[in-house]
């Protein structure tokens, strides 16, 4: 079968890491010939993800000029360009409700829960996911196949080691820059503890971390870096607001680390609490530092928490399972009728258009609120007050009536 | 040690065995409704006990295993036996398999059934692809089986997938909507035996929701039939005690000899380098170097 996935660039990052690891998957062991048609110009090199080698990557004009039987977008923004390519089927590979990475008001939210509406197939790596898109379409196909873990590089031992009296070793992993990561909250819990502790704080984006709570600020890590890491570790603080399949913890799980995280989407596929982790409540940095002061104090809860963690990861399927299922699903979305397309090629370039004028909007109101608030500040400089408030007067108004145009000019 | 049991025997343990052959049972209805039935991973057939009456069509039974599938045709009664060996992630021989069972059948109903076998395939997306084609395409109904390894953590070596409720989702999802799903849960129990009682009784049992030591789909036409009862059996303790004691003294026995085998290569070894340091010390050539490749 010839499948193009679309992926906006090759980057390090988990949802790109995913596609390739599928893509190497369909190569190696289903006989797929896979192409990765990347949608955007790439101003820097491509990450080097294992497995590239054996990946036709090609950019759109090239992929245009070819058919497939399957396209298959992956992020939102590369189902605008789905529609170019010319394939049999179509389908989206979803990892995340991604208008949730946006705030409200941003052009990008709209668009992006406008592709999850496409009358094509979808494939989504998380049960969450799955269940939230049969809702909104009970018509559409939904295919769950689950992210599989690189049991060679997360190789989980035996058995735990047990740790009686160290300080207890956490990890936080992830941008403090992005909102929905909410590192500077996780950081903060970390500063209430009480009880003795080392912490780690991995990011790609060292110079932003604005807290005194890491011990040791490491990264960007390779996945062979944090399984490492994750092994020296007694457990992953994660309290993001939107996640997807939610991998660190799992990653963490096959090292022997258990986790303390939020109940945010993902966490159900595997986190138990009391039984391989602690979930604890939104906001509650006090409550989360007790949980982790638990922890540090009750080495018997720990090593529960943590055995039990590497028993969830042993049933977690590896990376060639995940791809018998990926090449199931695509298998049965080509089998499928074609759906009725109708005018979604249409809608989807009105959309891009859309999309281009909102962002563009988005900009000069920006641009406007930068000189409004220059504009306010210079108001408040009393000699220019002065001669602000004198523009009004009618004699000065009749002296500068000629030299309107000219000013116009300058100020447009 | 643990004791895998992936081939059905006679002394497999009681428990396993109901387990295996409530699956049939469940299959039945679906199975004696068929002109033609295909076992996939049919094994040594002791299961189908569970379809409870000898089968009036065409069986075709299906393993990896040659031996096995001979073995299954002298223990499954049908009307008429087809034995295969096939491999299920080959799609030369799954299109055998299909065309097997299209042709034992060619305008009737047709049943597949295929237990405890996904798992140990190293890709199932082949045979996954059969199963929905015939159902979808060719009347067939389709029964299969996994197990619930994920919640014990169970490493099994014969098992090259893992399976648990997130699997079990991950496959749903590629079936038909109207597919069925049915938990198989652990039952366990005693009895008295009374003196003068009847020699059957018929024990009640409450089925609830818990967790399941297998999962059952049926999809394609007629999968609604699939009987829910619950298999009880005595358990042979007799038979049970027997096995796992030869068993045991079987492992003692082994081993010892694996000692002994130590021993007696060390004894040789010894004795050789001795005959060599003679040879040597005769000026002679040493003995066995170029016959056996000996560097010593």
């Amino acid at each position: 079968m010839r499948v193009a996935f679309l992926l906006h660039d090759l980057q390090l990052s988990g949802g790109v890491g995913v596609v390739v690891q599928h893509a190497r998957e369909l190569v190696e062991r289903h006989d797929f010939d896979v192409t990765l048609v990347l949608t955007h110009e790439q101003e820097q090199e491509p990450w080097a993800f294992d497995g590239l080698a054996h990946l036709h990557v090609e950019g759109l004009a090239q992929a245009r000029a070819q058919r497939f039987d399957l396209a298959i977008a992956t992020w939102w923004e590369t189902t605008f360009s789905l529609f170019e390519l010319h394939a049999d089927r179509y389908a989206t590979f979803i990892q995340s409700l991604e208008d949730r990475f946006y705030p409200p008001g941003v052009p990008e939210r709209s668009s992006a829960a406008l592709t999850q509406g496409l009358p094509i197939a979808f494939v989504t790596e998380a049960r969450w996911i799955a269940d939230t898109l049969r809702a909104l379409h009970p018509q559409a196909p939904c295919l769950f196949v689950r992210n599989g873990i690189d049991k060679q590089v997360f190789a989980s031992p035996e058995r735990i080691d047990v740790r009686l009296d160290e300080p207890l070793r956490i990890v936080v992993e992830g941008n403090p820059d992005v909102w929905f990561k909410n590192v500077p909250s996780a950081l903060r819990c970390v500063e209430h503890m009480r009880e003795p502790r080392h912490l780690t704080l991995v990011t790609g984006n060292p110079g932003r971390v604005d807290s005194d709570a890491p011990d040791k600020i490491v990264g960007p890590l390779s996945h062979q870096g944090m399984a490492q890491l994750y092994a020296c570790s007694d457990v992953v603080l994660k309290l993001s607001r939107v996640e997807g399949m939610y991998g660190p913890p799992l990653e963490g799980f096959h090292m022997g680390a258990t986790c303390v995280t939020t109940p945010v989407t993902g966490h159900e596929e595997y986190v138990e609490h009391g039984w391989n982790g602690l979930v604890v409540d939104w906001d509650d940095e006090r409550g989360t530092a007790r949980a982790l002061d638990l922890l540090a104090r009750d080495r018997r809860l720990l090593h529960f928490l943590r055995t039990n963690a590497l028993e969830t990861a042993r049933s977690w399927p590896s990376w060639e399972q995940a791809g018998t299922f990926m090449a199931a699903a695509l298998g049965t979305i080509q089998r499928a009728p074609a759906p009725a397309l109708g005018g979604t090629r249409l809608l989807m370039a009105d959309a891009r258009v859309q999309l281009e004028y909102d962002r563009r909007l988005a900009h000069e109101q920006i641009e406007l609120r930068r000189a409004a608030r220059f504009a306010r500040v210079l108001k408040r400089v009393p000699l220019i007050e002065r001669a602000w408030r004198a523009r009004r007067h009618p004699l000065l108004r009749a002296l500068l009536r000629p030299l309107r145009p000219l000013l116009r000019r300058l100020l447009s | 040690m643990p004791d895998w049991q992936e081939r059905i025997t006679r002394e497999t343990a009681p428990a396993i065995r109901v387990e295996h052959e409530l699956r049939y049972a469940a299959a039945a209805p679906l199975v004696h409704a068929s002109a033609a039935w295909c076992d996939l991973g049919c094994g040594t057939g002791l299961g189908t006990a569970g379809l409870g009456a000898p089968y009036a069509g065409t069986a075709i039974l299906v393993d990896v295993d040659e031996g096995a599938v001979e073995h299954a045709r002298t223990a499954v009664e049908a009307n008429a036996l087809v034995a295969l060996t096939a491999d299920l992630t080959n799609p030369a021989d799954l299109e055998r398999v299909r065309a097997e069972l299209l042709d034992a059948a060619p305008n009737g109903r047709r049943c597949v059934t295929c237990f405890e076998t996904i798992e140990h395939l190293s890709t199932f997306a082949p045979l996954i692809e059969l199963l929905l084609g015939l159902a979808a395409e060719h009347d067939t109904s389709v029964v299969a089986s996994v197990p619930n390894d994920a919640f014990w953590s169970i490493e099994n070596p014969h098992h090259r997938t893992t399976w648990g409720e997130g699997a079990v989702e991950e496959l749903r999802s590629l079936l038909p909507d109207d597919h069925v799903v049915a938990r198989q849960v652990a039952l366990q129990g005693s009895a008295l035996a009374l003196p003068g009682a009847p020699a059957e009784e018929v024990a009640s049992v409450r089925v609830e929701a818990g967790v399941p030591t297998h999962v059952l789909l049926a999809f394609g036409p007629g999968a609604d039939a699939l009987a829910a009862a619950p298999r009880i059996v005595q358990a042979d303790l007799s038979e049970q005690r027997r096995w796992e004691r030869q068993r045991e003294s079987d492992l003692q026995l082994l081993e010892a000899t694996t000692e002994r085998l130590k021993e007696e290569t060390a004894r040789v070894a010894e004795f050789r380098a001795y005959i060599h340091e003679l040879e040597d010390r005769l000026g002679l050539p040493r003995a066995g170097d170029a016959a056996t490749g000996d560097a010593s």
